[in-house]
C-alpha cells in the first residue's frame, strides 16, 4: 500500500504547478485550468487523507470541491467569453484599462 | 449502524435567516420572469422585503448559542451580528442601486437575486463552523460577486473587474481550500470545535504540526486576498473601479465581513492553542498577522494619497481598514484578548458599514451615466452646489479617519485598546500613526469640497432613494458614536475561545 | 456630590448646541438673525458662566457641579462634567471670548466676498461647545473627544474665510495637531486599561493612595513614554518650542475671530491638560522632565520674543509672541509649586485676554486698510484717536505693565520659578529676559503702528469705530483693569484646588530627587 506521504507529495507538486501556472501563464483559459489543477490537487490530498484517517469527512469534502469547481468554470468561461467579445483577446496582460 | 438524524436534529430554525435568503432568491429568479421590463423596481423591493425579513427573524437569534447542520454551523451571536451587519449593508446597497441600475441601463432582476445569493453567502460564512461550510460559504459569496463585478457589460472596465477578480478570487479559494486539506490532514477533522480539541494533541515539531503549520498558513493567504490584505491586495483597486459603484460599495462590507468572519473562526476557535514553542501566551499565527496588518496599514494608507479617482482611493481605503480589523485579529492570538478583541472587530465592522457604504453613496451621486464623474477633482465645490450632500460626505470622511464625533472613532478607540490590551504596542503606535497619514488624503476630499473654487457638480445622481441611503448612514455613523452601547451591547456576549473549551 | 437634576455645567455646555440647531434651520439668506441668534447664545452662555462662578465654593479642592452619565460603561468610560478652581476661570474666559469672537465678525467684511455666512456661526458655535466641554470634562476618553472635535470648526474657520493661504494652513493646523493627539490616545488607552475606568479623578486617587502604579525608572520608562505620550500632544497645542510651526501659519490665515479664539482659548486647551493630566497622573515622570521641559519653554520664550522683531506682518509679530507667553505658561506649570500653577491659570486667562484684544486690534486694522503689514501703518493714534488709546492700554497690558493683568501673572510666575525645587533661579532669569524683550518688541510695534506722522495719504480718512467693535474691546478693557487691579477676586477661587495639587505633586519631587540623582 502506497503510503499517504506519498499522495500528499503528488498533491504539493500538483498544487506547486498550479500556482505556477497562475503566475506565469498569460492566456486566461490556461490560468484558469490551472487553478483547476490547484483545486484537484486539494481532492488528492483530500482522499489520501480520508484514506489515512479513515474518516469519510474528507471524502465529503472532495465531492463539494468538485461542485464548487464545476459552478467555477459556469462562471468563468461566462466571463471569459465576454471578454472575448468585445477585446477579441484573452490574453490577461491586455486587461489594463485600468491603472493607478 | 449509521444513525439517520431526523430533521429536527438540523436545528433549521437557527439558520433561518440565511435560508430565507436562498430560498426568496431562489423563488424571486422565478418571479422575476413574470416582472415587465418597465417595472423592474418591483424586484428591487421583492429583495429589499426578504432582507428586512431575514433581519427581523435574525434579530430573534442573538441570544441562542447552538449547533445547526450537526455542527456545520454555529448559531450565536457573533453569527448574528454580522448577519445583521451583511443584511444592513445589502439593503442600503439595494436602495443605492434601484435608481443606478436603471439610468446606467443594466436594469435586470438577476442584478438583485445575485446580490441576495451573495448575502446568503456571507451569512453562512459568518456562522460556518466547519471547514467544509467556510469554504462552499465562500464560493456562494463570491461567485455572485464575480458576475456583478461584470455586470456592466460590454462596458470593458467592468468586464475586467469581473475577471480580475474571478482569476485571483479563485485562486485565493484554491489556496484556501488546500489549506483546509492540509488541516484536516493533521487532525483528522474539519469540524472547528474538533479541530481545537485536537490541536492541544499535537506533538510540536512533529510532522502534524507542519501540516498544520502549512495548513493555516495557506488558509490565512486565502482569506488575506478576500479582506484584500497586503501583500494579496493587488486586485482590490482595479476591482473597484471596474465594478459598478453600488456593488464595489456593497463588496467592500460584505466580503469584508465574510472573511473576517472566517478568519476569527479558524484563528481564534479552532487554533488559539496552536503555539510552537511552550509557555508562551500568544498563539503561532500571531506574528504572521501582526505582519500582515502593519504591512496593510502602511501600504494601504500611504498608496491612497496618491489616488485621483474617488473608487480607487476608496479601494485603497478599504485595504487599509481591512488593516485596522487585522490588528484586532492580531490581538485575539494573545489569550484572554481573543473574545474583546473579537467584539471590537465586530463594532468596527458595524460602523465600517455604515461609513463606507455612505461615502460610496455620496460618490455615487456624482456619478455621471456613462462612468465618468468619479475622479476626486469631480468633488470641488460640491459645497456650494449640495451643501447637505457635502457635510455628510465630510462626516464620513472624518469617520474614516477615525475622528470623533463619529462611528469610525468608536471603533478605532476600541481595536486600539484591544491591540495595546494584547501587548502589542508598536502595532498600535503603527496604527495611529497611519490613520493620521490617512487623514490626509480623506480631507483631501473635505478640502475639495468646501476649500476649493468652483461652482460644484450638481451630483443629479442623488435620486430620492440613494439619498434615503446616504441619511440611513449618516444616521448609524452619527448614532454609533452617540450611544456606542447599541453596537457593543448585541456583541457583549460573544465568546469564540471560551465558548469552545471541551 | 452626585446632583440629581441637570448641572448647571451640562446646561452652559450645550447651549451653544442648541445654539447651533437653531441656526442649522435658519435660512441662509437670513444673515441677520444668523448673527443675532449666535450672539444672544454666546452672551447668555456667558451669564451662566458667570453664575456658575457665584455659587461656585471657592473652599472645596476636589469638583463642583458634578454629572456623570454612563457612555460606555463595559469601559468605564462616562460623560463626566465637573469644576473645580483649575477649570473654573478658563471656562468663563471661553464664555468670555466667544461673545467677543462673534461681534467682531458681525462688523466684518469677510462675508462679502466669501459668503456662506450660516455655516461660519454655526462653526462658531461647535467650536464653542467642544472647548467648553475640553474644559469641563472629566474623563480622559471623552476629554480626548473634545480635545480633537475643536480641530473641525477651526480648521474650517480657517480653510474657508481665511487669508490667501488658507487651505495651506488648515490642512497643517488639523494634520499637525492630530499627529501629536493620537499618540495621547495610545496613553490614554494605557491608562485606562490598567485603571480600569477613564474618569480622571479615580485615577488620580488610586495613583495618590497606591493602588495603581506606572513602573518609574529614570527618564525612559514605562510612566515617562505615558507622560510623552501626553506631553506631546498638549506641547503642540500650546504651542512649545519647537512643536510651534503650525501656529504662525495659522494665525496670520485665519479670519480674527478665529486668531482671537486660537488664541484666547484654543492653546489654553493645553497648558490646562497639562496640569489636568500629566501633574496629578504621572507626578514621577513630571518631577523628573520638568527641567527639561522648563529649557523647552524658555527657549520657546526668548525664541518667541526674538523672532516677533524680524516681523514686518503685525498678525504674524503677535503670534509669535504667543509663543514666548504661552512659554512663561509652561514655565510656571512645571515649577511645580503652588505660586507657579496660580501664576500659569492666571496667565492664561490673561493671554487670552491680552492677545485676545491684540488681535482684534489688528483684525480691525485689517478692517479698514486690508494690509498686515507694518509699514502700511504710522500715526494711526492721529486718525483714530480712541482706537489708539484703547491699542495702548492692551499693549502696556501684553508687556507685562505693573497695574494691568500681564503684570500679575508673569510675576507670579517668575517668584514660583525663583522658588521652585526643580527650577530655581538660573531659569527666573532667563524668563525675566524674556519679559524685557516682550517689552521691546511691544513698543515696536506699537510704534510703527500708532505713533510717528500720519504721513500716507489713506491712512488719513479711517473709518470710525463702530458700535460692533466699541462693544468687543471694552469687556477687553474690563478684563484687563479688573485683572491688574483686582488680582485676588482671581486668585480666590483656584487657591485650594491648585495647593493640593501643589502638595501632591510636592511630595514626589523629593522621592523623585532620591530616586534619580
Amino acid at each position: 500500500m502506497v503510503q499517504t506521504e506519498m499522495y500528499i507529495l503528488l498533491s504539493a507538486i500538483l498544487f506547486v504547478l498550479g500556482v505556477m501556472g497562475v503566475l506565469f501563464r498569460r492566456n486566461a483559459i490556461i490560468v484558469f485550468m490551472s487553478v483547476e489543477l490547484m483545486l484537484n490537487a486539494t481532492n488528492l490530498a483530500l482522499a489520501a487523507f480520508a484514506r489515512h484517517w479513515g474518516m469519510e469527512s474528507g471524502h465529503l469534502f472532495a465531492f463539494f470541491v468538485i461542485t464548487v469547481a464545476a459552478a467555477e468554470v459556469a462562471v468563468g468561461l461566462a466571463l471569459i467569453v465576454a471578454i472575448f467579445r468585445t477585446k477579441h483577446s484573452i490574453n490577461i496582460d491586455e486587461l489594463h484599462q485600468m491603472q493607478g | 449502524m449509521i444513525q439517520v438524524p431526523s430533521l429536527s436534529d438540523f436545528n433549521l430554525q437557527y439558520t433561518l435567516p440565511a435560508l430565507s435568503i436562498v430560498v426568496w432568491a431562489a423563488a424571486l429568479l422565478i418571479i422575476d420572469l413574470f416582472i415587465p421590463r418597465e417595472r423592474k423596481q418591483t424586484t428591487a423591493w421583492l429583495a429589499a422585503g426578504g432582507l428586512v425579513f431575514a433581519f427581523v427573524v435574525n434579530a430573534f437569534l442573538f441570544n441562542v448559542n447552538d449547533e445547526a447542520f450537526l455542527g456545520m454551523f454555529r448559531a450565536d451571536q457573533f453569527t448574528a451580528y454580522l448577519n445583521a451587519v451583511v443584511l444592513g449593508a445589502a439593503f442600503i446597497g439595494v436602495l443605492m442601486s434601484v435608481d443606478y441600475i436603471k439610468r446606467i441601463g443594466i436594469e435586470r432582476g438577476e442584478y438583485y437575486v445575485l446580490l441576495l445569493f451573495s448575502v446568503a453567502g456571507m451569512m453562512f460564512m459568518a456562522a460556518a463552523n466547519d471547514l467544509i461550510a467556510v469554504f462552499v460559504a465562500l464560493e456562494l459569496l463570491s461567485i455572485p460577486l464575480y458576475v456583478l463585478s461584470a455586470f456592466r457589460a460590454p462596458d470593458t472596465k467592468s468586464e475586467e473587474s469581473g475577471l480580475k477578480y474571478f482569476i485571483l478570487g479563485a485562486f485565493a479559494s484554491a489556496f484556501l481550500v488546500y489549506g483546509a486539506a492540509l488541516i484536516y490532514g493533521a487532525t483528522g477533522t474539519t469540524n472547528i470545535p474538533a479541530i481545537f480539541a485536537a490541536v492541544s494533541g499535537i506533538e510540536i515539531g512533529g510532522s502534524a504540526s507542519i501540516l498544520l503549520l502549512i495548513g493555516s498558513g495557506l488558509m490565512l493567504v486565502g482569506l488575506g486576498f478576500k479582506v484584500a490584505a497586503v501583500p494579496f491586495h493587488m486586485w482590490t483597486p482595479d476591482v473597484y473601479e471596474g465594478a459598478p459603484t453600488p456593488i464595489t460599495a456593497f463588496m467592500s462590507v460584505g466580503a469584508k465581513v465574510g472573511g473576517f468572519a472566517a478568519m476569527f473562526r479558524i484563528l481564534a476557535s479552532a487554533l488559539p492553542t496552536f503555539i510552537l514553542m511552550d509557555a508562551s501566551l500568544h498563539a503561532a499565527w500571531q506574528t504572521t498577522v501582526w505582519i500582515l496588518a502593519a504591512a496593510t496599514l502602511i501600504l494601504g494608507n500611504l498608496v491612497a494619497i496618491s489616488q485621483s479617482n474617488v473608487k480607487r482611493m476608496l479601494a485603497y481605503s478599504s485595504i487599509a481598514h481591512a488593516g485596522y480589523i487585522l490588528m484586532a485579529v492580531a490581538a485575539a492570538g494573545t489569550a484572554g484578548v481573543a473574545d474583546a478583541a473579537a467584539r471590537a472587530a465586530l463594532f468596527y465592522l458595524l460602523a465600517y458599514m455604515f461609513t463606507n457604504l455612505g461615502a460610496f453613496a455620496i460618490a455615487i451621486a456624482l456619478e455621471k451615466d456613462d462612468g465618468s464623474g468619479t475622479n476626486i477633482s469631480d468633488f470641488t465645490g460640491l459645497a456650494k452646489s449640495r451643501p447637505g450632500l457635502a457635510a455628510m460626505m465630510a462626516f464620513f470622511m472624518l469617520s474614516l479617519t477615525g475622528f470623533p464625533p463619529t462611528a469610525g472613532f468608536v471603533a478605532k478607540f476600541l481595536i486600539f485598546q484591544q491591540t495595546l490590551d494584547a501587548g502589542l504596542v508598536p502595532l498600535a503606535i503603527i496604527g495611529v500613526l497611519t490613520s493620521v497619514i490617512s487623514g490626509y488624503y480623506y480631507l483631501n476630499i473635505v478640502v475639495k469640497m468646501f476649500l476649493g473654487d468652483g461652482e460644484g457638480d450638481p451630483a443629479e445622481g442623488a435620486t430620492p432613494h440613494l439619498r434615503w441611503a446616504a441619511y440611513a448612514c449618516f444616521a448609524g455613523t452619527l448614532i454609533l458614536f452617540v450611544l456606542p452601547v447599541l453596537g457593543t451591547d448585541i456583541a457583549s456576549s460573544v465568546h469564540l475561545a471560551t465558548a469552545l473549551i471541551p | 456630590m452626585e446632583a440629581t437634576g441637570l448641572s448647571l455645567l451640562t446646561v452652559i455646555l450645550f447651549l451653544p448646541l442648541v445654539g447651533m440647531t437653531i441656526i442649522l434651520f435658519i435660512p441662509g439668506d437670513q444673515g441677520r438673525n444668523i448673527r443675532y441668534t449666535a450672539l444672544g447664545f454666546s452672551v447668555v452662555t456667558f451669564a451662566l458662566s458667570l453664575v456658575m462662578w457665584a455659587s461656585f465654593d471657592p473652599n472645596v479642592a476636589g469638583l463642583q457641579m458634578v454629572q456623570r452619565w454612563d457612555w460606555m460603561p463595559t469601559f468605564g468610560i462616562s460623560y463626566y462634567v465637573g469644576v473645580d478652581g483649575i477649570s473654573l476661570l478658563l471656562i468663563v474666559l471661553t464664555a468670555f471670548i466667544m461673545p467677543i469672537a462673534i461681534l467682531v465678525s458681525m462688523a466684518s467684511h469677510i462675508f462679502q466676498e466669501r459668503g456662506r455666512e450660516k455655516w461660519y456661526y454655526l462653526f462658531l458655535m461647535v467650536l464653542e461647545w467642544a472647548m467648553l466641554g475640553a474644559f469641563m470634562i472629566q474623563d480622559l476618553i471623552v476629554f480626548y473627544i473634545f480635545f480633537e472635535i475643536t480641530l473641525v470648526p477651526m480648521y474650517f474657520l480657517i480653510g474657508i474665510w481665511g487669508a490667501e493661504n488658507r487651505v495651506y494652513a488648515a490642512v497643517k493646523f488639523f494634520l499637525y495637531t492630530l499627529a501629536g493627539s493620537v499618540l495621547m490616545l495610545l496613553a490614554i488607552l494605557y491608562v485606562g486599561n490598567q485603571a480600569g475606568t477613564f474618569a480622571i479623578p479615580e485615577i488620580v486617587s488610586m495613583v495618590h493612595s497606591g493602588a495603581l502604579t506606572f513602573p518609574f525608572d529614570g527618564l525612559f520608562s514605562t510612566q515617562s513614554y505615558l507622560f510623552l505620550g501626553f506631553f506631546i500632544a498638549f506641547a503642540i497645542k500650546v504651542p512649545l518650542w519647537p512643536f510651534h510651526s503650525w501656529l504662525p501659519d495659522a494665525h496670520v490665515q485665519a479670519p480674527t475671530a478665529g486668531s482671537v479664539i486660537l488664541a484666547g482659548v484654543l492653546l489654553k486647551l493645553g497648558t490646562y491638560g497639562m496640569i489636568r493630566v500629566l501633574l496629578p497622573i504621572f507626578p514621577e515622570a513630571t518631577v523628573a522632565w520638568a527641567p527639561i521641559v522648563a529649557v523647552l519653554a524658555i527657549i520657546g520664550i526668548i525664541y518667541g520674543a526674538w523672532v516677533c522683531y524680524a516681523q514686518d506682518d503685525a498678525k504674524k509679530l503677535v503670534a509669535y509672541s504667543s509663543v514666548s507667553h504661552m512659554g512663561f505658561i509652561v514655565l510656571g506649570i512645571f515649577a511645580l509649586n503652588g505660586q507657579g500653577i496660580q501664576g500659569s491659570i492666571l496667565q492664561m486667562v490673561n493671554h487670552g485676554v491680552s492677545t485676545g484684544g491684540l488681535f482684534l486690534i489688528v483684525g480691525m486694522l485689517y478692517e479698514r486698510r486690508h494690509t498686515k503689514k507694518l509699514a502700511d501703518y504710522g500715526g494711526i493714534w492721529k486718525a483714530l484717536p480712541v482706537f489708539g488709546a484703547i491699542s495702548l492700554v492692551i499693549t502696556l497690558s501684553s508687556m507685562g505693565l505693573p497695574g494691568l493683568n500681564g503684570f500679575i501673572g508673569e510675576f507670579t510666575i517668575l517668584l514660583g520659578t525663583f522658588g521652585s525645587e526643580v527650577l530655581g533661579f538660573f531659569f527666573a532669569l532667563f524668563a525675566t529676559l524674556g519679559i524685557i524683550l516682550a517689552a521691546v518688541y511691544m513698543l515696536y510695534m506699537f510704534q510703527k503702528v500708532f505713533m510717528g506722522e500720519l504721513d500716507k495719504e489713506e491712512n488719513k480718512h479711517l473709518p470710525d469705530m463702530n458700535w460692533m467693535e466699541y462693544a468687543a474691546l471694552i469687556p477687553v478693557l474690563v478684563g484687563v483693569f479688573l485683572i491688574g487691579l483686582y488680582p485676588a477676586l482671581f486668585f480666590a477661587p483656584m487657591n485650594t484646588t491648585v495647593m493640593e495639587l501643589a502638595a501632591q505633586v510636592g511630595h514626589f519631587v523629593t522621592t523623585v530627587a532620591q530616586a534619580v540623582p
